[in-house]
């Protein structure tokens, strides 16, 4: 099977080339049936690579482990459900799943484009593929995941095949890790085609607001996957690395951070030149940025310049990325310098205080979190630089600088979508912010007397107040509008003005899930933790819980050792259940590693570790957190993933729209035929 | 066995590929359409305003937006859409124009190549005089027809 696949990696490599040449031609030529070869050479791009993944899929469910890919990544003790996402466990298998999932977005947008943007998909498809011919040979040349194992012997080189592989990474055995890498690199590869689009509209000079109406889904999808990707990172680190948070600033976590941050300021500042065709160069800039973030990320985490808990991934590719970043920044920007003429505004900013400006504000802000998260991760790259020390900030420098840059975006979740587009007066102000302002300023010494007396939670507390009331206000007064105008009760009325412009009702339900998410982050102001050794009969007491320890069991199965505690558990005086938090040891691998017990609620978390054994009483040593409204973090994601869905949902006009060009073409077609 | 497939594979979807390119194509489909026409680029833009206004309407319906605010708005949104209008019909006036010359350079092209012969060879040497004489280019002979 390795033949096989590296058959069809060469031939995937061959058709990327060739379409990112042929593409080209295309455009230049204006001609067809070139265009038509580079689709096609589009579809055998995703046909060659998909059954390279069927290859190597095929020696990781066969325990071939005269594959290195496989001895290394996998063995025969490890559970079905983890064979297969062993493919985008280690450098050479990821690389190739990155490359797949690009050749499955290109794919996708040569057939929904099949009749529009004729003049677009030549360069978008040259540049989408050069991208993918860039992947294609780091996963030939450099990654390769279908080398065979060989040792040395008297003889010379002879094919080596070990009884048993290394195994899965301990850590990535958990049921979140199973989706997170694929949502991430569906965030991280999926800013492709938006790219390629804005590229393919600079070198045409078509630089109305065409490619931005194009753009904006293809956006909104990778921007939803990336999203997700991080909180299910966030995940999987609450409950598998043991620490008790969830976010760590890690340079990992930060460089998926920073193409999301980019392209949430795209997608807001892309309404402008759409409503007001303002903002051109700005748009172009922070789509470069986002793709640029994005490739810079997949380099942050397989170059291994930067240490991070996302140490497996660590290699030598790094300088063929930074040699492509380079490439990458140099060619968008050259081309986006000579197209500048073509960018003129067509209208100026008529007010400070209008939804232009908010949306500009929010830029600002977003760009400003770029540019700190940016820095303090590469600041130990910049510091050993210039000092020839390597000094690390840790998370105190990102809260520090992060915590005002939120809450100031916070409060613009809430408040932009209250100013009306090009200027708004006191009056108008007036009419918008009393309540939501009368709702915080109540919630704020609700808070107080409840005892919140932290800054930094109780603004952002009461600024959720705020915001919620602000969003919630748009729902209500929409849907009442609609009531006295069209006789609709409540509910008809809300659902119908959602599904009119289900774009700007999404992203308020997008909002909504950030208030949740600004809800869970300031919990953390609030945790609290014990630790206590224990064995059978011990308690240990932790903020109103109640943990008595039942009996300690020691087991093995194929793939590990373990240790369980099992602790009953209550809360001021109410039993709530048993916890049993676990510690293994993986046999293939030699790595030990914990699997967390939580009790969760929306109010808290009980968040119980068995972190080892006490070397001098052999008792259990027992780590237990109380960690206040992480709950909201994870709901929080979920109402921006389906608030996303909702918005992606093509609103009312614009399915009337597509209906009426639907029959158009029909008509075109018969015309032709007959 | 899987090698020989594998390269089958390949060789099918080579073949695939490069088929557009051997075929032959009808004159319409030899040249990528245009995107975006400025006509339908100002018909879009007017649209937006139009957009634009709705929401206005809706916004200051919903309690949202002051009267005199509304009102000035309005006024701007509607004034846009007039010149956008306006932009509308000459650019349609221009390509009616436009189109009057091509017709008229297509009508003229075609009557030229209706009136002309095909060959102007010469009937001695053989030679292809490249436009229509009365002498022969290569050999000086008399030309038929002239």
């Amino acid at each position: 099977m390795n033949q096989f696949g590296t058959i069809a990696l060469i031939a995937g490599l061959a058709f990327a080339v060739y379409g990112a040449v042929v593409g080209a031609v295309a455009g230049k030529l204006r001609s067809s049936r070139m265009l038509k070869s580079a689709e096609r050479a589009v579809v055998a791009f995703f046909a060659s690579i998909t059954l390279a993944i069927i290859a190597v899929e095929y020696n990781l469910l066969t325990n071939d482990f005269h594959s290195a890919y496989v001895a290394e990544h996998s063995n025969r003790a490890l559970r079905l459900l983890y064979k297969i996402p062993a493919l985008w466990s280690g450098q050479e298998g990821s690389l190739l799943f990155w490359t797949w999932l690009l050749s499955i977005y290109v794919l996708l947008a040569v057939l929904l484009n099949r009749r529009k943007n004729r003049q677009l998909m030549p360069y978008v498809i040259s540049i989408a593929l050069a991208v993918g011919t860039f992947f294609a040979s780091i996963t030939f040349f450099l990654a390769n995941p279908f080398n065979r194992l060989a040792e040395t012997s008297p003889n010379g080189l002879q094919p080596f095949t070990p009884a048993d592989g290394n195994g899965l990474n301990p850590a990535l055995q958990y049921h979140s890790m199973v989706i997170h890498p694929p949502m991430l690199y569906l965030g991280y590869v999926g800013f492709v085609i938006p790219f390629a689009f804005a590229m393919s509209a600079l070198i045409t000079r078509q630089l109305g607001d065409n490619w931005i109406r194009v753009t904006r889904r293809w956006t909104m999808v990778p921007w939803m996957f990336l999203g997700t990707g991080i909180l299910l990172g966030a995940n999987w680190a609450y409950f598998v690395l043991g620490w008790g948070g969830y976010w760590g600033w890690d340079p990992v976590e930060n460089a998926s951070l920073l193409p999301w941050l980019a392209a949430t300021a795209f997608l807001h500042s892309v309404m402008i030149q759409e409503k007001r065709g303002m903002l051109k160069v700005w748009n172009m800039v922070l789509i470069i940025l986002t793709f640029f973030l994005s490739i810079f990320g997949t380099f942050l985490t397989r170059s291994g310049i930067i240490s991070s808990v996302h140490a497996f991934a660590q290699s030598n590719i790094g300088s063929y990325f930074s040699v492509f970043l380079g490439v990458i920044a140099a060619f968008s920007l050259t081309l986006l310098f000579l197209r500048l003429d073509y960018l003129k505004s067509e209208n100026r900013l008529d007010s400070v205080i209008s939804r232009e400006s908010g949306f500009l504000f929010n830029n600002w802000i977003l760009l400003a979190a770029v540019f700190a998260v940016l820095w303090g991760t590469i600041f130990p790259i910049l510091s050993k630089a210039v000092e020839g020390v390597t000094v690390t900030v840790g998370p105190p420098f990102f809260d520090r600088v992060m915590v005002p840059i939120g809450l100031l975006l916070l409060l613009l979740t809430g408040a932009g979508p209250l100013l009306a587009w090009r200027k708004t007066s006191f009056q108008s102000l007036k009419r918008n912010f009393t309540l939501p302002l009368i709702v915080a300023a109540v919630a704020g010494i609700l808070l107080y007397v409840g005892g919140v007396r932290k800054l930094d939670p109780w603004m952002s507390l009461s600024l959720c107040a705020f915001v919620a009331a602000c969003v919630l206000g748009e729902f209500y007064k929409g849907a009442r509008t609609r009531m006295k105008t069209a006789g609709e009760h409540f509910i008809q009325a809300l659902y119908n003005l959602t599904m009119k412009n289900t774009r700007r009702y999404g992203g308020y339900v997008i909002h909504l899930g950030i208030v949740m998410l600004f809800v869970g982050f300031s919990g953390l102001a609030f945790k609290s933790e014990t630790q206590g050794l224990m064995r059978p009969g011990d308690i240990l007491q932790a903020d109103g819980y109640l943990l008595r320890c039942e009996n300690i069991t020691r087991g093995q199965t194929a793939n590990y050792k373990y240790t369980t505690v099992s602790l009953s558990v209550t809360h001021h005086g109410r039993a709530i259940g048993v916890l049993k938090p676990q510690k293994r040891f993986y046999l293939a691998s030699q790595q030990p590693i914990t699997h967390v017990a939580v009790h969760p609620s929306l109010a808290q978390d009980l968040y119980v570790v068995l972190a080892g054994r006490d070397p001098g009483t052999g008792k259990a040593v027992i780590q237990v957190f109380i960690n206040p409204l992480v709950e909201w973090v994870w709901i929080g994601g979920i109402v921006m993933f389906l608030g996303t869905l909702l918005a992606l949902v093509p609103s009312r006009a614009e399915r009337e729209i597509a209906e009426i060009r639907r029959k158009k073409d029909l008509v075109v077609e018969a015309e032709r035929a007959g | 066995m899987l090698l020989a497939t594998a390269i089958l594979l390949t060789v099918g979807l080579m073949i695939y590929v490069a088929a557009p390119l051997l075929a032959p194509e009808g004159p319409e489909e030899s040249v990528l359409p245009i995107d975006v026409t400025l006509q339908s680029d100002l018909k879009r833009r007017r649209m937006v305003i139009y957009d634009n206004l709705q929401d206005l309407e809706f916004e200051f319906k919903a309690g949202k937006i002051a009267p005199e605010d509304y009102e000035s708005l309005r006024r701007n949104y509607l004034a846009e859409a007039a010149q956008l209008m306006l932009a509308s019909q000459d650019q349609e006036k221009m390509s009616e124009h436009e189109a009057l010359i091509e017709r008229e350079v297509a009508a003229q092209r075609a009557a030229l190549r209706k009136a002309a012969p095909q060959s102007y060879a010469c009937p001695k040497c053989g030679y292809e005089n490249p436009l229509p004489v009365k002498f022969c280019g290569e050999c000086g002979a008399k030309m038929p027809g002239q």
